[in-house]
């Protein structure tokens, strides 16, 4: 009977193709318009977001990652101009000012990557299936990894400093590693880049004191076994406390 | 009755304070509304339920759920809807990414997540303002993003703390009827203050004083203990007034 559900004249005249074709014609109008709405209020992923679904396999996680407070461009714009200072300063002083300064950023970065008042929806975070350490170990990768490319983008343009260009990776790995266990087990982001800053200034001046060079802290070897140290120490430290005993004073882990 | 949340003995401590005490209670589907005066512990009970922190002595079954286990508690997660008292956002989000977020952390499949967004945004009546920046939005308007997100993923256990704070008398009309929508398919917990909202939109109340349970009943119930005592201008703020009085008065003795 349905062949005649677009034959006027049959219709007219039939009253169960009229029906029929009434029944055909109801729609959901509020389920076609959340579909329609679905389409017009989305916004497509990112190329950086949809780079990192497919590296993380999480939407959720790659979502979370983009939303880094210290991977916003206007923290990166702040990094990269901090560190072009340092490579004219490096210039005309021939201290090796890039080196010195990029321990300090990577360290204050990471302390602000995750946490209560760094991330506004981290209480709400907290009740989520996507744990939290996840997120704050993706993060800290994210934002350690920019800022050693941004480091050695600007070692490299400064022909001064380019026999140290590594020479500030694993102080920067270290400083990080201390920024990010000081605001995880403090709860503070502030606490955690007072730290770095602390610890680095410290470093930096207890070199300098012992050597008379400002550079010593990213040349001398023999300060490699300390900065190796305090490296895992600080990490293991950082893993104790985003292992969710800290993280909140008490929680399910 | 169906038992989706049962509390057993549970204890909540913060230091030497102790908020929650020996606190037993189960319920079912439907809308159960908590009340007590402030500090009564309503907001640590709700962030207890939410996973966000775990107890400090007893047992949890949610959902038929134990929390304390890390895969039970990452599916609890996913069947959950949480809006804390106080929540955070992302100031230059729209409505639509914030909710999209919170849906992609709660691990929705990816090819539901746009409906469902778009479906909870309509249901909290902030369809024209989707594409609006959280930033631009009032205080009410920001409340219903926050109930938005909590229904996402039309959550088993929806857990809502002080959920019509900043909402007009129409929204607030509006709310209870989605209130008593999603408790006919699930269970939903409501903490407020405002007593009226009890009575027009849950199935039962819970009264908490200093962190102990000393009411448990239906809205008529608790209205019926306030005949004959003068303390407020509905019956059911007599009862309320009339179950503190009496257990402020046990307390002392």
């Amino acid at each position: 009977m349905t062949e005649h559900l677009d034959d006027v004249a049959h219709l007219s005249t039939c009253e169960v193709c009229r029906r029929r074709a009434a029944e055909g014609l109801e729609v959901d109008l509020d389920a076609a318009w959340i579909g329609v709405a679905a389409e017009i209020w989305a916004q497509p992923a990112g190329p950086v977001e949809r780079v990192a679904r497919r590296l993380l396999r999480s939407p959720g996680l790659a979502r979370a990652l983009v939303t880094t407070p210290s991977l916003v461009p206007s923290w990166i714009l702040a990094s990269v101009a901090v560190l072009a200072i340092g490579a004219l300063a490096t210039e005309s002083t021939g201290t090796p000012w890039v080196p010195l300064l990029a321990p300090a950023l990577a360290g204050a970065a990471i302390a602000y990557a995750y946490g209560p008042g760094v991330d506004p929806a981290f209480e709400l975070s907290r009740s989520l299936p996507i744990s939290d350490r996840m997120v704050l170990l993706v993060r800290a990768l994210a934002v350690f990894g920019l800022n050693a490319l941004l480091a050695l983008a600007a070692s490299l343009a400064t022909p001064e400093i380019r026999g140290l260009s590594l020479g500030w990776l694993i102080p920067m790995t270290t400083i990080s590693a201390l920024g990010l266990a000081v605001a995880t087990l403090a709860r503070s982001a502030n606490a955690g880049v007072a730290a770095a800053l602390t610890g680095w200034a410290l470093v930096v001046l207890g070199g300098a004191a012992s050597t008379h060079r400002l550079a010593a802290a990213v040349t001398e070897v023999t300060l490699l076994p300390m900065y190796l140290a305090g490296t895992i120490g600080l990490a293991l430290l950082a893993l104790h406390a985003s292992s969710g005993h800290r993280m909140e004073r008490r929680t399910w882990w | 009755m169906v038992v989706t949340v049962q509390i057993e003995r549970l204890c909540q401590r913060f230091g030497r304070t102790t908020v929650i005490e020996d606190l037993d209670l189960e319920i079912g589907m439907g809308v159960f509304g908590l009340l007590g005066p402030n500090g009564a512990g309503k907001t640590t009970l709700l962030r207890t339920l939410a996973t966000v922190i775990a107890p400090a002595g007893g047992r949890l079954r949610l959902l038929g759920l134990d929390p304390g286990d890390p895969e039970q508690r990452r599916e609890l997660r996913r069947r959950l809807g949480y809006l804390p008292q106080a929540m955070g956002y992302y100031p230059n989000f729209t409505v639509f990414e914030f909710v999209e977020y919170i849906a992609l952390l709660k691990e929705m499949p990816a090819r539901e997540i746009r409906r469902a967004v778009a479906r909870a945004i309509e249901r909290v009546g902030l369809g024209d303002r989707a594409k609006a920046k959280l930033k631009t939005l009032s205080g009410g308007q920001l409340r219903r993003v926050g109930i938005a997100q909590a229904i996402v993923n039309d959550p088993e256990l929806l857990l809502l703390d002080e959920p019509t704070a900043g909402l007009d008398p129409e929204q607030r009309v509006e709310f209870r009827a989605l209130l008593r929508e999603i408790g006919g398919r699930g269970t939903v917990i409501v903490s407020t203050h405002l007593v009226e909202d009890v009575g027009a939109a849950c199935t039962e109340v819970g009264l908490l004083h200093r962190g102990r349970l000393v009411f448990r009943g239906t809205p008529e119930e608790l209205a019926a203990l306030g005949e004959g005592t003068g303390a407020g201008d509905t019956p059911l703020e007599r009862g309320y007034s009339a179950v503190l009085a009496g257990a402020r008065a046990s307390a002392r003795a």
